[in-house]
């Protein structure tokens, strides 16, 4: 059956949305105002054992022997695993570039501080930690390795000895004529640049509890899991079971912005269940325990860059080199954020030629995790700043600058030198409504006073391409298998009264989407958003679907949501063609909640009518219509291909943009900075929920000045970490985030469901 | 093992006896033993303010504190707040300025917005900022949190100001 998913408001069958667009309250709001959600420390299940896990104080060091006999004598200890247990139980963890791994509690060696060396489940946490400090492990510790200049060298210690060198992967991306542009260019520029560890830290840790079934061999999570159907694949994986024999039950979380990670954790408490005869175990990961160990570093990088610039001020050519510093292992899918600037690697410009030279290096840190954005907001802070730097040189306006390198507004959807395509954009309405926003003019007026008077004050001017809706081919890049698809599915079923059940297969993680879908459900059949409800099922019983990541939920999940609508709408007209005897299912329309006849518009029936003949009166169905209202969708993006020889793919879907303009002061004598002022203008084509938009701008903003002014893990030179508490990595407070003022502009995607483009990481970018 | 000591303390009104170890923290007992589980645990080292209760009416970091220490106590959670329609104001506020996105560093901004317009019911941007100082949000920005406790404190002296003129 053919699905119509319109990329226009004015596809919906309604004559004025009443609640897409509008800044709805939040369904999910009065849960986590009152304290009921279930995060998973809230889950307590009968007979639970609590786990507390024992970390290598070394960087690096061979385990000669690990002792738990006495551990195992302390009262309330049920179950004891060690680096022994994961060898006979475990695969090592997947890794992207592949061959990269430990198992999930170190078996022969230790390669970062704050690996997992021996786990234990007691009847309560104090217990369980108690117990820890009975265990005692023989280290012999080897020569560290934490730069990673360092550890490319020869002789340098091998993190995984069998692959001779540390060098996790190297690749030269050559797009178009570079050497030709620099040769040719009148001014070129260069620079390096260091982008320190950062990472997401939502305030929520991650946490599990695992119960396995020792009759049946399967395996039971909950957890606070950012991508179940991920984690659960994963898991069956490690574990040599069937995917089918996993069962992963995602809780609302606080928070994830790519940091929850959880493989290590799950493993452990699936194996501690295994050992303790099947009783399910709990694992709430402390915030010491997520900064030294946890999902929590991103981003370690050393960058080298050049621009090509004519002296009319086109820019003709870019070279980016990084040395990403990914850590002791390539767990997970972190290394896919050296890979995803190739989604916007020019940023807003029209430059025809760039080159990546990219290599990616083990050190003994902890390994690195995904984290909001992805990589591009390092990447674009480089190319910004080498615009900003080739302004200077030409002595032009850095937005004047920006301005003659602009993709034109006519030339979308543009196809940039690394192969993706931006879908639709207008950088000069955007860069023109911030410096209107902003004053600009005067600004500069004020920052010259300033400056005569003494005053460090500074005015940054920035502009980002934001890639969303992610797509799996980039992990192409890496030498890894990634497919084309990215699957996000929903199943909605109309009850008797007229009211929606909706099924999705994430649970609330805070931006919003099950507030989508009931503003989306509302407006399509004619309903308020109350008398929609969104429920999450377990990756067993929901719908194919990826979840969160990579700004792609308002958009494929309004995909899914209009499929699936749609199949709804064609099965009720076909029945209200007959119940309204119009013969033909052509000549009866959806509109406003009524099933009408085209030409005859009083000639009509509420949708609830029709729902309940197709629930009770199976004799007035036409032949082959099913006598239940539920349909499942399942929407991937349109048009994907595998990249190239050269990388070049159509990747993220969508390219919203912003530009940002703020105001500094830096104290001279104590080298502290204020941020005086912020502006955003931002442009992620239509939007569904204005406030959760906002919300995310403004969240963003926060994280990259958190990254800019204040948050570093630092390691010594021995691979201790030094940013072990909130005391030493310091979030951002309500003291150090400017509050802004945001403009908006809107240019509709014309390849997405009405015209959304993704933005829930942009705002780091800028 | 440290004899167990009992305490005795009122939450959100209800009276409680409890046996505990000396070394059990206030979180855990109102988490673990009395089924608070509104009461959130961000840092467990007194930074973030998520666990953020009132202890004889003052915001306090139930993480930090030991069970034993708040014997006699008269506790407030999140749990405890209540309002007309079900919601307290500060936190039908906070669902109208969207004043919160994942909701875990919540229950701590509430009771910290709670205690500050008990005392200043209509308190300047800078108070409200001086305030929320010790409760840290990684989700919003914080910008919609101000919105949100300056809407509280319109709708809460709304309230109020209709109430007094009942009572004339």
């Amino acid at each position: 059956m053919s699905v119509n998913i319109p990329n226009k408001l004015s596809g919906l069958p309604v004559s004025e949305p009443k609640w897409i667009g509008r800044s709805v309250d939040r369904v999910e709001d009065p849960l986590l105002l009152t304290g009921r959600a279930e995060f998973i420390d809230n889950l307590m299940l009968p007979g639970m054992l609590h786990c507390a896990i024992l970390r290598s104080p070394y960087a690096h060091a061979r385990i000669r022997g690990v002792d738990v006999s006495a551990a195992a004598e302390l009262p309330g200890v049920a179950a004891i695993v060690t680096g022994e247990d994961a060898r006979r139980w475990l695969r090592p963890m997947g890794t992207v570039p592949e061959g990269w791994g430990s198992h999930s509690i170190a078996t022969d060696k230790v390669r970062f501080v704050g690996e997992p060396v021996a786990a234990v489940a007691g009847t309560s946490r104090y217990i369980a930690e108690d117990a820890l400090e009975l265990i005692s492990v023989d280290y012999e510790p080897l020569p560290p390795v934490v730069d990673p200049e360092a550890a490319m060298e020869p002789g340098a210690p091998l993190i995984f000895e069998e692959h001779g060198t540390n060098v996790m992967l190297q690749r030269l991306f050559t797009w178009g004529a570079v050497d030709e542009a620099f040769r040719g260019a009148d001014h070129v520029f260069t620079e390096r640049f260091r982008w320190h560890r950062v990472g997401a830290n939502p305030l929520e840790t991650f946490g599990v509890v695992s119960q396995w079934d020792p009759l049946e061999s399967t395996l039971t999570c909950h957890g606070s899991f950012q991508a179940p159907s991920m984690i659960a694949l994963g898991a069956a994986v490690r574990l040599g079971l069937s995917p089918s024999k996993v069962r992963v039950i995602p809780h609302p979380h606080g928070g994830s912005f790519g940091g929850k990670g959880g493989g290590r954790g799950t493993d452990i408490t699936a194996m501690l269940s295994r050992k303790s005869g099947g009783r399910p175990v709990k694992w709430i990961e402390d915030r010491i325990e997520y900064l030294i160990g946890g999902g929590s570093q991103a981003w370690d990088r050393r960058y080298e860059a050049s621009l090509a610039v004519k002296n009319d001020g086109r820019v003709t050519a870019l070279r980016i080199k990084l040395l990403d510093d990914l850590g002791a292992t390539a767990e997970g899918y972190a290394a896919i954020s050296a890979a995803k600037p190739l989604a916007a690697f020019t940023g807003c410009y029209a430059i025809p030629a760039a080159q990546y030279d990219l290599t990616i290096v083990a050190t003994n840190k902890l390994p690195g995790s995904p984290y909001r954005g992805m990589g591009p907001p390092p990447h674009n802070f480089v190319l910004e700043q080498m615009m900003d730097l080739a302004a200077q040189g030409l002595g032009m306006d850095p937005g004047e600058f920006r301005r003659k390198n602009y993709i034109p507004s006519d030339a979308f959807p543009y196809t940039i030198p690394s192969g993706n395509e931006y879908d639709s954009g207008n950088y000069e309405a955007a860069l023109d409504t911030a410096l209107e926003l902003s004053g600009y003019e005067q600004l500069r007026r004020d920052q010259e006073e300033a400056r005569a008077a003494g005053r460090l004050v500074g005015i940054g001017l920035v502009n980002s391409i934001e890639p969303g809706v992610f797509n799996n081919n980039i992990y192409n890049l890496m030498g890894n298998a990634g497919g084309t698809a990215v699957p996000e599915g929903i199943s909605i079923s109309f009850d008797l009264f007229g009211k929606v059940l909706a099924r999705v297969g994430f649970a609330l993680e805070g931006q919003g989407q099950y507030t989508f879908v009931a503003q989306l459900l509302a407006d399509y059949f004619g309903l308020t958003p109350g008398d929609v409800r969104v429920v999450c099922e377990d990756t067993l019983s929901s719908p194919t679907h990826f979840g969160p990541g990579g700004s792609r939920m308002a958009v494929v999940l309004t995909g899914a949501v209009l499929g699936a609508a749609d199949l709804l709408r064609q099965r009720l007209v076909k029945v209200a063609a007959g119940l309204l005897r119009a013969g033909d299912p052509d000549r009866v329309e959806m509109m406003d909640g009524v099933l009408r006849l085209k030409a005859n518009h009083e000639v009509q029936m509420p949708l609830r009518q029709v729902i309940g003949t197709i629930l009770t009166r199976s004799d007035l169905l036409p032949p082959g219509v099913e006598p239940s209202v539920e349909a499942t969708y399942v929407w991937t993006a349109p048009d994907r291909g595998l990249p190239d020889e050269q990388g070049r793919a159509k990747s993220y879907l969508t390219a919203a943009n912003a530009c940002h303009v703020v105001v500094v002061e830096i104290d001279p004598d104590t080298g502290m900075v204020t941020i005086l002022k912020y502006f955003v203008t931002d442009d992620c084509g239509t939007r569904l929920n204005p406030a959760v938009v906002e919300g995310m701008t403004q969240g963003g903003i926060a994280q990259g000045v958190g990254a800019a002014l204040l948050e570093e893990y630092v390691y010594d030179e021995s691979g201790q970490i030094l940013t072990s508490t909130f005391m030493d990595y310091l979030i951002p407070t309500i003291h150090e985030v400017p509050m802004s003022e945001k403009a908006v502009i809107v240019t509709p995607s014309p390849f997405t469901p009405l015209g959304i483009k993704g933005m829930g990481e942009g705002a780091m970018n800028t | 093992m440290v004899n167990k000591r009992t305490i005795h303390l009122k939450v959100n009104d209800l009276p409680y006896e409890a046996l505990v170890e000396p070394r059990l923290t206030l979180v855990d007992l109102l988490r673990g033993e009395l089924g608070l589980g509104g009461v959130h645990v961000g840092c467990e080292h007194g930074v973030c303010g998520a666990c953020t209760v009132l202890i004889d009416g003052r915001a306090a970091r139930s993480c930090i504190m030991l069970a034993v220490q708040a014997d006699g106590a008269n506790l407030q959670t999140v749990e405890g707040l209540r309002g007309e329609g079900g919601l307290h104001p500060i936190q039908e506020a906070f669902m109208l300025a969207h004043g919160l996105q994942c909701g875990f560093c919540t229950p701590g901004f509430l009771m910290s917005a709670l205690e500050l317009l008990g005392e200043n019911p209509d308190p300047s941007d800078e108070e409200i900022t001086e305030t929320l100082g010790g409760n840290i949000c990684r989700c919003t920005g914080y910008q919609s949190i101000i919105d949100a406790v300056r809407l509280a404190a319109s709708k809460m002296m709304a309230s109020s100001g209709k109430m007094d003129g009942m009572q004339r």
